[in-house]
């Protein structure tokens, strides 16, 4: 019992330090992913328990999209976005560098920033206790001096929870909560070759144009990830009525897609392309962009190579696991945030070479927002195919049937001369397979030697050349 | 150009009345474009009350301080609709299509309308039209989408009727909470 001397029930003092989480082995989910027989078990998409583990295993993780650099230029600038479901502020430091901070007040909890975004702030305020923050995530001060007359107070370790890593490459800023977590470059390998396509086409680099589109989907968030990581085979039934709207025609491979078309995966990160220049960009329906891209792809084969010069506009889909997606040639950029297993806040953005003409970047506005926006005429038909692909593993009969992914078993191609695992034809499940070994590896590694040393680990061609 | 013409402007005055007559005509022009997109008439709807001038604008709203000079929304940053004709026939062609599955089996409209208000302008042939708006989707079983907003839009006297010359359409949701919009406002 109490004497009188208890400081309120306290025995000692708070350790206000970082607490970032740990991993751990979840084997049983692992096994979910059938990869004897290329199917995928339903609870992946509605189980709350595998979500959980998810948030824990992948989304504390992994590197996860933060912001384009051209969003936050000056110090001060700032953006607010998730990691997972955790909210987090990007801020721009007085020397240049980016961090990133949890946006929760270490004192009750509340948020420090209500809004999306805002240019020179000098630091985030607590609308509760008026606790305040600097850029820098230090505690600044408080309202009305009350814990500066507290002598016990220890103000010096009290702050915003860091991003526990920030990294950027070719004006992308990634963070990851794990202070373990190899570089960013390690976590991409050799896909980096991929990404060049779009993030280093020209010499003058890239930036995010006019502000982000924010929409609510009632969908697990795998289903847009694994669509962008390599189902092109979905836009000739699911698009036929953007195509016929833009183009007049239904979506078409073309003739060489037998000798060009391709997946390419690494650690899961995924890219499907038909190399045919042009074939994302016309349908945005500005003839001038194709123009555009057309002398694009001419110029950038000195810098890209004749392969991924043909890349740019061609008719092909992107997704950096586990949740940031992008579409060549029509330039949306997006992140599927997981909002519980069967939801997502889906955040588009446009991406441009800042050297293009105004009237360039103005079309890529209007034509990724009359494609590929909430009333965009190709986006429009994704969202309840995703939703009832969720939906129904409601039922307790159906989510017992388990999925199937097995277009392309026999497609691997050993022969062309490119990073990462290669399989033949666009129009195959071969990255998605690769994308859910990738989950699975996640779901059973509390460790990162084995997380980068598994079956999605860029493929060792030297070794194969020497067999 | 005219002031209530520039897209990225409010309206500024809205003390300009008209005479009975003209705001009955213009009222019932308001209702009868609501019923046709209640009934997914689009082509009626591009052909018959549509300006081949049309500027139809609906921002993207985001939340910031009140001190921060973007303000919710901007003209030429991201939007849902910025649309001439050419662009909206587009969105018209792609609801004609009968591949277009996310309204078919279709989608069941209501565009309520209220609040209206018709102001004259300094051109005799343009009007000035406030209006709210309850746009209801329902679709499938108990799919439903409902939102709330604002519109200005300037209509031009054609041929004994009217035609939308702009719209405006502000809306009270930031993160869009619908998968789509398949609909027009």
């Amino acid at each position: 019992m109490c004497d009188g001397g208890c400081k309120g029930g306290a025995r000692g003092r708070p350790n206000m330090a970082p607490v970032y989480p740990k991993a751990a082995s979840y084997p049983e989910y692992a096994q979910l992913v059938n990869r004897e027989n290329a199917q995928v078990d339903r609870r992946l998409f509605v189980d709350e328990a595998i979500y959980q583990a998810e948030l824990q295993q992948i989304f504390a993780r992994s590197w996860l999209f933060l912001a384009h650099e051209s969003q936050i230029p000056s110090p001060g600038d700032f953006i607010r976005t998730s990691m997972g479901e955790d909210d987090v502020i990007v801020v721009r430091q007085r020397d240049g560098s980016v961090k990133a901070f949890l946006n929760s007040c270490p004192h009750r909890g509340n948020r420090v920033c209500m809004v999306d975004a805002g240019t020179k702030a000098r630091g985030f305020i607590c609308n509760y206790h008026g606790w305040s923050f600097g850029i820098d995530g230090g505690l600044r001060g408080t309202d009305g001096k009350v814990y500066e007359k507290d002598q016990a107070f220890e103000k010096a370790q009290i702050g915003l929870t860091p991003v526990a890593q920030i990294d950027s490459y070719k004006g992308l800023i990634f963070g990851t909560f794990d202070p373990a977590a190899p570089s960013l470059l390690d976590f991409f390998g050799p896909f980096t070759f991929y990404l060049d396509i779009m993030l280093d086409n020209d010499e003058g680099g890239t930036e995010f144009i006019g502000g982000a589109i924010k929409s609510e989907i009632d969908c697990n968030w795998k289903f847009p990830a694994e669509n962008f990581v390599g189902d092109i085979l979905h836009a000739f039934w699911t698009h036929q009525s953007g195509a016929q709207a833009i183009l007049g025609a239904g979506v078409d491979l073309g003739k060489r897609y037998d000798e060009l078309a391709f997946q390419a995966s690494v650690y899961g990160h995924g890219i499907e392309t038909n190399l045919d220049k042009v074939g994302n960009t016309r349908t945005l329906g500005y003839p001038e962009l194709v123009d555009y891209v057309y002398d694009l792809s001419e110029k950038a084969s000195a810098r890209l190579g004749d392969l991924r010069a043909r890349a740019i506009g061609a008719i092909s889909s992107c997704t950096v696991f586990p949740n940031f997606s992008f579409l060549p040639g029509q330039n949306t950029f997006r992140v599927w945030h997981p909002r519980g297993p069967g939801k997502i806040e889906l955040v588009v953005w446009t991406l441009v070479n800042k050297n293009a003409p105004e009237h360039i970047k103005e079309a890529y506005r209007k034509g990724v927002m009359m494609t590929f926006s909430p009333g965009g005429v190709f986006e429009m038909d994704d969202g309840e195919n995703w939703e009832y692909s969720t939906r129904v593993n409601q039922g307790f009969v159906t989510r017992q049937q388990p999925l199937h992914y097995a277009l392309g078993l026999e497609s691997t191609d050993l022969e062309r001369e490119l990073p990462g695992h290669i399989h033949k034809g666009s129009m195959n499940d071969a990255n998605q397979r690769l994308f859910y070994t990738r989950w699975a590896e996640f779901m059973e590694h509390d460790n990162w030697t084995d997380l980068q040393n598994g079956d999605t680990a860029p493929p060792q061609k030297s070794v194969k050349a020497a067999e | 150009m005219l002031d209530f013409l520039d897209i990225s402007k409010p309206f500024d005055r809205l003390d300009n009345p008209v005479t009975l007559e003209i705001e009955r005509a213009i009222i019932r022009w308001v209702h009868a474009e609501a019923r046709l997109l209640d009934a997914e008439r689009y082509q009626e709807w591009l052909d018959g009350f549509i300006d081949p001038e049309i500027h139809y604008w609906m921002p993207d709203m985001e939340t910031r301080r009140r001190d921060d000079p973007r303000g919710t929304f901007k003209y030429g940053e991201s939007a849902y609709f910025d649309d001439n004709w050419r662009e909206l026939e587009i969105r018209v062609k792609r609801y004609n299509e009968p591949s277009a599955w996310a309204d078919n089996p279709a989608t069941r409209h209501v565009h309520l309308i209220s609040n209206i208000e018709v102001n004259a302008t300094d051109d005799p042939a343009l009007f000035a039209v406030c209006s709210a708006f309850t746009n209801v989707r329902n679709r499938n079983e108990a799919d439903q989408d409902i939102i709330h907003g604002r519109r200005e839009d300037v209509l031009r006297a054609v041929d004994g009727g009217y035609r939308l010359l702009r719209r405006r359409v502000l809306i009270v949701q930031n993160v869009l909470l619908s998968k789509n919009l398949n609909t027009f406002f």
